[in-house]
């Protein structure tokens, strides 16, 4: 890993962030929406059902964000020709996207923050969390196993040109089996099987646990320690495609195009 | 889907030091020739050796010592300013913080956009945009520098720039691969020329050598009033005539025929042009341009 690299990448996002008001949607707009429909969907319900409407929207508003993000990462590129000139360099452009999708997950953060001082000014929720720190910790957790699945998501992305079209189709399958807006167990067995591969799906699950207080240690260790171990699985995975993408991308010589 | 070899058995070397053309018409091989040298585009077969590496097994160690720039707009961050996009390209390269500023800025003056520093790209000119890619280019001081058209679509005046600019280059010690459309481009900078042709490399040397390929031709300049094109079919099938060339200059036509030294070729010439208005007509050297459109039309001599 080129850690100089990865900076750089952070940099950009971060200079493009300032420079390019277009992220204000995925980064501002779409988690308050995310958070307003959940709260309204679970209205004059309280407790855990509130909490769970809060946490499912806040998940959706990270998910949203890092799969547009991993979309913007390489589309980034190709809008500006920036491919070839990042290939010629020494660095791995997965070095390059992970220091963005870094920072996207900073900006998942403040989704996160964002979705609960709305939930408390403009619902009245009065959320308790019962374990601040620990949620803080299986929150921050969280946000990296969705930049690392925004990062294979990222390596296709450089085969193709139409990220846009597949960043559609990409998003609302997730909602629906991470357990973002209702618990997995509702769902027919095969989207429950699904959920397990998915590391936001346990971070979900023990953010539930660190919020609520009423747990089992091995339960929250099984939730944590599954997630860390798909975070690493989709980081491998990732590191693999864009090594197989990369050399597929010089087999065609195509990476110009926009 | 058109099954064809861009590049076919291709083999040159390049000395250290020196400024290498390649010299084609549009889909020769020039573009995969110099992409497949830069790492970016594996050789279906065969091989390449860039500084001693091979562009199939030590692409890394390569990239490290070269650079590219692309002719065109795109190839920068738009929404960054111009040093924000030389500061992203240095830490690609490992340029370290203590020695990256001083270098910015360095370059920038360089190619004098040190004016435009903190301007951002999308407000730039085309021509500030391709002292841009150089400066960005120069970011690792390659010892080679790949440059794929870099003056094609900029004005006189900043293409002479871009042109003393890779002089600059070269007298640093950077070694220049260049491909050009532009024959006066490729003789005012080139040590060397390679002229590519359908995939295969057709003459090589200095231009003085490719222009001796066809020192036995010698070349009729016509300048007419009209435009004689239509004539230009049945002359080339006249025996002796290689090829015919016509550019407008000053609302006249200037007709270059590269013809065999033979005297009756100048009056069968003449005579074929009366009817378009012939201002002046006389013999002329083949110029690097004739023996070009010499060697692509036949691709042999």
């Amino acid at each position: 890993m080129n850690y100089r690299a990865s900076l750089a990448g952070f940099k950009q996002a971060f200079i493009n962030f300032i420079a390019d008001p277009q992220w204000i949607i995925p980064s501002i707009i779409a988690p308050f929406i995310f958070t307003i429909v959940a709260l309204m969907i679970y209205n004059d319900s309280s407790g855990p059902v509130v909490l769970q409407a809060v946490l499912g929207g806040g998940v959706l508003g990270m998910w949203g964000n890092t799969l547009y993000s991993s979309g913007w990462s390489i589309s980034y590129d190709r809008y500006n020709g920036t491919l070839e000139p990042l290939m010629v360099s020494p660095t791995k452009i997965m070095d390059v996207v992970a220091g963005r999708a870094v920072w996207h997950t900073i900006i998942g953060l403040s989704n996160a923050v964002l979705v609960f001082v709305v939930a408390e000014i403009m619902f009245d929720t009065s959320l308790t969390l019962q374990n601040p720190l620990l949620f803080f910790a299986v929150l921050i957790m969280t946000l990296f196993s969705l930049a690392s699945i925004g990062l294979i998501f990222s390596a296709f992305f450089v085969l193709t040109r139409t990220s846009s079209v597949l960043m559609s189709s990409l998003e609302f399958p997730i909602y629906v089996v991470s357990g973002a807006l209702f618990p997995v167990t509702l769902l027919p067995s095969w989207a429950s099987w699904v959920s397990l591969g998915l590391a936001p799906a346990w971070g979900v699950d023990a953010m539930r646990y660190a919020a609520f207080g009423a747990f089992e240690t091995m339960d929250l260790l099984t939730d944590v320690g599954v997630m860390i171990i798909l975070i690493v699985a989709y980081l491998v995975i990732a590191a693999g495609l864009f090594r197989r993408i990369e050399r597929n991308v010089r087999s065609h010589g195509n990476m110009g195009r926009f | 889907m058109v099954d064809k070899r861009a590049v076919d058995d291709v083999t040159f070397q390049v000395k250290k030091g020196e400024i290498f053309g390649l010299l084609g018409p549009n889909g020769a091989g020039k573009t995969t020739t110099i992409k497949m040298l830069c790492t970016l585009l594996l050789p279906t077969s065969g091989d390449a050796s860039v500084l001693g590496k091979s562009i199939l097994k030590d692409d890394k160690d390569i990239r490290k010592r070269i650079n590219l720039v692309s002719g065109g707009e795109r190839g920068l961050y738009y929404r960054l300013t111009g040093r924000q996009n030389l500061r992203f390209f240095s830490e690609l390269y490992g340029i370290p913080p203590a020695t990256r500023e001083a270098r910015i800025e360095e370059l920038l003056q360089l190619v004098g956009l040190g004016h435009a520093a903190d301007v951002r790209v999308e407000d730039y000119s085309r021509g500030m945009k391709q002292r841009m890619h150089i400066a960005r280019a120069l970011v690792n001081d390659p010892d080679i520098l790949f440059l794929d058209e870099p003056t094609i679509g900029l004005d006189p005046e900043i293409s002479r720039d871009i042109r003393a600019l890779v002089k600059k280059m070269a007298d640093n010690g950077t070694t220049i691969l260049l491909t050009t459309h532009y024959m006066f481009e490729a003789e005012e900078l080139c040590d060397r020329i390679a002229v590519i042709n359908n995939g295969k490399i057709v003459a090589m040397g200095t231009a003085q050598e490719l222009k001796d390929l066809v020192k036995s031709s010698t070349v009729i300049e016509v300048v007419t009033v009209l435009d004689p094109q239509e004539c230009f079919e049945s002359l080339k099938q006249t025996p002796g005539v290689m090829n015919v060339v016509s550019d407008r200059f000053s609302g006249r036509h200037l007709n270059r025929f590269q013809v065999e030294k033979r005297e009756e070729l100048f009056d069968v010439i003449n005579d074929a042009l009366r009817p378009y208005r012939i201002v002046r007509a006389g013999y002329d050297e083949p110029t690097l341009e004739d023996t070009y459109i010499s060697l692509v039309s036949h691709n042999e001599l």
